[in-house]
């Protein structure tokens, strides 16, 4: 079982990742230290834009992945809303407490969260894994024995997947009844658990043994089959975070959507 | 002559066995010989191989000495399980992981690529192929291919064909051949029928890990043919030589059919993969289900126990079915890889788990898998963890714990796959025996020996349908054995 969708491949697929991710991890600190909202949203606009229209999957699909994200959103807005502290009371009830700071703060951190899903998202919509270590390797130094490392894990998880359905269907043959209790739960966790990791186990020690019939070793020395190079798409990549950054800032100070400047 | 190979008293020892597994074994191989190593399961042929290839001790730590040993220069190394000698997603990039370690530039990549695939007969659209849709034969196939990227002088070939079915395996040594030319080939195989013209010597071991015979590949053959038979060793010919039981595809037929099935449905991801209009199976029958990998026979039989989403009509000894849970209990299913329906921790348990879910005594469980444990010998390894026992141990052990509750219906998905030729023997008389007691075997397979052997009816598959129902066994000599 894979999960193969079809897709195109736009200027953000060709982008190094290497810089690809270093510039998102600045932009995971940057966006903690923001705290005027209207900032914030200004940037989840700027990265919504980039997420639809430049990952390249079909509509149906990038909304699809982002739906458990927005949920997040609302969680994580909702509950700083209605229990949060502040002094302008809005509205309250029982330990609901809504105030004007809590209600700020709340769409703050939900924007926020917002943020760090968009980006998360596009990064692993346009990255396959192994353009990330080959260029994690070439551009960042890494070591090539935790990258082929990495690389052999990725090929286990479909088969991984298999390996859960027949033990499912074979637990089901073997009438294992589901357990109650929390006990119970543990108990058929050990029994998905016991024959999936005594086979991976034995999976990778035997890859790893083949990798080295294959004299891979462990000098940093070696040639590469995806040579991966800095390009113009990384240019654009950074300028487009570059001024979407700037107009965020631009328009929070002329049109602000919210009064409040700073929620802390 | 040159010696491209060779160790001289050769000792090692698995760590927490009792005894050691060479004790002063030496062996040499001369450059362009084409060696096939042959033993019991357990005597250290593969752990040999190792040795010799040097991955004992520097990849596997496995404590060993030897006086001498030499190790050649450039090898390859070809192992038996296809889904585990990748790191690489797609099959150009796993041969490309190859040539980066040896260095090879960039721009001469894409053709030595090319050339390798040309050179195993490996034809795909394109070498950007995701390795998951490949064959398990392609996957070997592939796997030569990158090990050949390594320019060797030796092949060590550790049962690359042990996971493969009959095609596949006839590839894989057409490919061997005519690569090998003058190269030095070593080989661990259980199937010898491919190899036998193909090898000039033949070392035999013991169970012990001593070596009985070396020498030339014929006349090792032919003076040891016993021994070799008695190891459980595929060789040419054995069906023409095995006495099967007498009972065997002697038809059982009840009036009243077991199980039918009207318009069968099986679905995986949403998508119909599997339709068979009408099935019925009556009591004492043996159906051998072929077809060509991926044609859906799993599949059938999953969907046969309602394992996977599934639509039909499904009538038991006459009977509407009343539930999913009722074919749980009616049916036994063993799957290909034994391991994932062990649910204890000894022998023991897990041949006594489905008599104490219906709560039977435990006096009478005692007695039950006591009598189940010497038949299927595993009287033994009654306290060992299932995981402990050899394969073979492991088959015996999952169809032991499925029957043991006389279930009617019993389905197999290639029991006797990767299986030496004495536990297949054995496996197939038990699941004889059962037949004639009543039990109906459902049993996918890709051995043509089995169906002519063994089953009285055939169903192939092919594209996820039923393309043929034929009785293997006809009603007219069922009249004569009953007149008897």
């Amino acid at each position: 079982m894979r999960i193969n969708i079809v897709h195109r491949e736009t200027w953000l697929h060709h982008t190094n990742p290497s810089v690809k991710l270093l510039l998102l991890l600045v932009l995971f600190v940057a966006v903690v230290f923001i705290h005027n909202p209207n900032v914030l949203i200004n940037l989840t606009i700027g990265f919504f834009i980039l997420f639809i229209a430049y990952t390249g999957y079909p509509l149906k699909y990038v909304m699809l992945f982002f739906l458990p994200f927005l949920f997040i959103f609302i969680s994580t807005a909702s509950s700083m809303i209605l229990f949060g502290n502040g002094e302008t009371t809005w509205f309250r009830w029982g330990v609901i407490h809504i105030t004007e700071e809590s209600f700020y703060r709340g769409v703050h951190l939900g924007f926020r969260a917002l943020i760090f899903a968009l980006l998360g998202l596009t990064f692993a919509l346009t990255t396959r894994p192994v353009y990330l270590f080959y260029s994690l390797m070439q551009q960042l130094k890494l070591k090539p024995k935790y990258a082929y490392s990495f690389l052999a894990a990725v090929r286990l998880v479909p088969i991984m997947i298999e390996e859960f359905q027949t033990v499912h269907q074979a637990l089901k043959v073997r009438g294992v009844a589901d357990e109650r209790g929390i006990r119970g739960k543990l108990e058929l966790m050990k029994r998905y658990a016991i024959p999936l990791l005594s086979q991976s186990i034995r999976r990778a020690q035997r890859i790893a043994v083949a990798m080295e019939a294959k004299r891979f070793t462990n000098e940093r020395k070696r040639t590469f089959y995806y040579e991966m190079k800095l390009s113009k798409y990384d240019v654009l990549f950074f300028l487009y975070v570059l001024i979407v950054t700037l107009i965020a800032y631009y328009l929070a100070i002329a049109h602000p959507y919210l009064l409040i400047k700073d929620v802390r | 002559m040159e010696r491209v190979a060779y160790v001289e008293n050769l000792r090692l020892k698995f760590p927490g066995k009792e005894r050691l597994l060479f004790k002063d074994l030496s062996i040499s191989f001369a450059k362009g010989e084409k060696v096939l190593l042959l033993g019991p399961s357990g005597c250290g042929k593969s752990t040999l191989l190792q040795v010799l290839a040097g991955l004992i001790p520097h990849s596997i730590e496995v404590p060993m000495k030897a006086k001498k040993i030499k190790i050649p220069e450039r090898f390859g190394y070809v192992f038996q399980d296809p889904d585990s000698q990748f790191c690489m997603p797609y099959v150009d990039e796993e041969i490309a992981f190859v040539l980066e370690n040896l260095c090879v530039p960039r721009h001469e990549m894409n053709e030595r690529i090319h050339d390798l695939l040309n050179l195993v007969h490996l034809s795909l659209e394109t070498p950007h192929t995701n390795i998951q849709t490949l064959s398990g034969g392609m996957k070997q196939r592939l796997a030569i291919a990158s090990v050949l990227a390594l320019e060797p002088d030796v092949l060590f070939l550790d049962e690359p064909t042990a996971l493969l079915d009959e095609e596949g395996t006839k590839a894989i040594w057409q490919t061997i051949k005519t690569l090998a030319a003058d190269r030095t080939v070593i080989i661990v195989e259980h199937k010898i029928e491919y190899v036998l013209d193909f090898v000039d010597r033949i070392v035999l071991f013991n169970e012990d890990g001593e070596i009985v015979a070396d020498g030339n590949a014929h006349e090792v053959f032919t003076v040891y043919k016993q021994m070799i038979a008695e190891q459980g060793i595929w060789y040419p010919n054995i069906w023409e030589e095995y006495k099967k039981p007498i009972t065997a595809q002697q038809p059982f037929h009840s009036p009243v059919p077991l199980l039918r099935i009207e318009h069968l449905r099986g679905y995986r991801q949403k998508q119909e993969k599997i339709y068979v209009e009408h099935i019925t199976i009556h009591s004492g029958e043996w159906i051998a289900v072929t077809g060509e990998n991926g044609a859906g026979k799993s599949t059938l039989l999953q969907a046969m126990m309602k394992l996977i989403p599934t639509d039909g009509t499904f009538e038991w000894c006459g009977q509407p079915l009343q539930s999913e849970k009722q074919l749980l209990k009616e049916v036994a299913f063993v799957f290909q890889n034994p391991e994932f329906q062990f649910v204890t921790h000894s022998v023991y348990d897990e041949m006594a788990y489905s008599l104490r879910l219906e709560k039977r005594s435990e006096h009478e469980v005692n007695e039950k898998v006591n009598e189940l444990l010497q038949l299927f010998h595993l009287t033994e390894q009654k306290d060992e963890h299932p995981y402990q026992l050899s394969m073979g141990q492991k088959r015996r052990l999952s169809v032991a714990a499925s029957i043991i509750n006389k279930h009617k219906l019993l389905l197999l998905d290639e029991p006797t796959f990767g299986q030496d030729a004495k536990n297949t023997f054995a496996l197939l008389e038990w699941l004889e025996m059962y037949r004639q007691r009543g039990t109906t075997i459902v049993m996918v397979t890709h051995d043509e020996q089995i169906v002519k052997h063994f089953a009285t009816r055939r169903w192939k598959i092919e594209n996820g349908r039923l393309i043929a129902d034929e009785q293997l066994v006809s009603e007219e000599k069922a009249d004569v054995v009953f007149s008897k």
